[in-house]
């Protein structure tokens, strides 16, 4: 487990940079044209008035909040004012996040991202590669707990998402989840209309193999239980973040289904800080190695 | 001297790294107590999930309806339009809004939007408010966004939008698109 500041900081630069680019390009403009009153606010989105809900899917509305973002995201993406950045980015993604909810269906995709800013909200994840400790605002300080229990918490957090989601269909569903027809009928229900994402049609080819589905349904079931071995073993971590990647591409040409924050979020499982000190003393190395080349040269 | 200052730099790095320890702890409490009810109980309460995403469908020979939206250009030629290329902001729930606004979820929580309470009240109480009561406005919203695309002289701007509901009745036998109703609004 990495215990070093430079990890934790560049943990924040990669989800904060991750989120601002879907931000970047998603049209909040066009979402600001739906009406208001198909809104069903969600959990704790139902505390605020319809005033502001009035106010805010309005063009100028929505374009105030998507520029609130973009610029809280960006200055937690390079490290400026960190600590207050990670706060402003955490609560305004959190009111976003439940605003879209308010229109559709509760998915969780998003929802280790909003937890994972919560976490480096509160948190001295600016201690390191960002302006604030450039310009000497900072300091990293000795122990490692500090900056490594967040990134365990962080990880936690998304084997959670993986876990829990594996334990609730055992739970509701029971053994009859791996029914043949459970897969076959799931995926040609989200392959059916034109509101999806995507359009794929491989769903109407798992009918011919359905007696093996059961098969791959346990085996994803599995993999979700068995998520949380890679917070404690490196080679459970490869093996299951490698998995990780083709079930959630496998969902998408099958079911029309993506996560693309729950992979993106895959990036804290990543010791960066050992990544960097490697390519800093490759790049120190070639430098070293640089003159005596051109010396030897010259000689020759 | 120096040693003094440095004794004092430790202590306060000390204290600071055991309120770190302390704020972790309760950073820890504050996500995951709620996130074990919401899986206890089975309930997304925002901001916390508990994961029913992929729960899959109890009961599968009771069929299913869906949805597919069309457009009509005034050169009077029929598209399909993905939702997604509307409204991007909506990825992965265009379905799931559509589905509502035909049930008139939005009717129907706890605490409406005062002009939907309006709107029920004009039809004597919800349950006798038509089905898909807002959806026209969805539609509208979605073919105003499509228009605005284009220049106003295009013959590929639509002239209506419409959402065509079929029925899936169950079963694998690719028995999937029986056409039920249509919804449709004029631009």
């Amino acid at each position: 487990m990495p215990t070093d500041a430079t990890t934790l900081g560049m943990v924040r630069a990669g989800v904060c940079g991750f989120i601002l680019c879907e931000l970047l390009l998603t049209s909040f403009s066009d979402l600001s044209r739906l009406p208001v009153t198909l809104l069903r606010p969600t959990g704790a989105m139902q505390i605020l008035p319809w005033r502001l809900y009035d106010l805010l899917l309005t063009s100028g509305g929505m374009l105030t909040l998507k520029w609130l973002m973009v610029l809280s995201l960006f200055a937690a993406t390079v490290g400026c004012l960190t600590s207050l950045t990670t706060k402003t980015s955490a609560l305004l993604f959190v009111f976003y996040e439940g605003l879209l909810r308010s229109f559709g269906h509760f998915n969780h995709d998003e929802m280790p991202a909003v937890y994972i800013l919560i976490v480096l909200a509160l948190t001295p994840c600016g201690d390191a590669f960002s302006l604030d400790s450039w310009r000497g605002k900072t300091r990293p300080r000795r122990s490692g707990i500090v900056y490594g229990y967040p990134i365990l918490l962080m990880r936690m957090l998304l084997a959670w998402s993986y876990f829990s989601s594996a334990l609730i269909k055992l739970r509701v569903a029971g053994l009859s989840y791996l029914s043949p027809d459970n897969l076959p009928n799931l995926a040609i229900f989200h392959s059916l209309d034109n509101l999806h994402d995507t359009h794929f049609r491989l769903a109407f080819w798992l009918p011919h193999v359905r007696q093996y589905t059961p098969i791959f349904v346990a085996l994803v079931l599995l993999w979700e239980l068995l998520f949380p071995l890679a917070l404690f073993f490196k080679r459970a971590r490869l093996i299951t973040l490698a998995l990780g990647i083709v079930f959630h591409l496998g969902t998408i040409f099958f079911m029309n289904i993506f996560f693309p924050y729950h992979l993106a979020m895959y990036l804290v499982f990543v010791d960066w800080g050992r990544w960097l000190r490697k390519v800093e003393d490759y790049l120190s190395a070639s430098r070293l190695r640089s003159p005596s080349k051109g010396s030897l040269e010259g000689k020759a | 001297m120096r040693q003094t200052q440095e004794t004092n730099l430790d202590d306060r790095h000390a204290e600071e790294d055991r309120r770190a320890l302390v704020r972790y702890a309760v950073l820890t409490a504050v996500l995951f107590i709620p996130l074990f009810l919401a899986f206890v109980s089975t309930r997304n309460l925002y901001p916390f999930a508990a994961s029913t995403m992929m729960l899959g469908i109890r009961d599968t020979q009771r069929g299913q309806t869906y949805y597919v939206l069309r457009g009509e250009k005034v050169s009077g030629e029929t598209i399909d339009l993905p939702p997604i290329k509307l409204t991007n902001a909506l990825t992965g729930r265009s379905w799931s809004l559509v589905r509502a606004a035909v049930e008139n979820q939005s009717f129907k929580i706890r605490s409406p939007h005062p002009a939907n309470i309006r709107l029920a009240a004009a039809y004597d109480g919800l349950d006798k408010l038509p089905r898909a009561a807002r959806l026209e406005e969805l539609l509208r919203a979605w073919g105003e966004i499509y228009n605005s695309r284009l220049s106003g002289s295009s013959n590929q701007r639509l002239k209506s939008i419409r959402l065509d509901a079929y029925r899936w009745e169950g079963g694998l036998n690719g028995d999937y698109d029986r056409f039920v109703e249509s919804w449709r609004a004029e631009l």
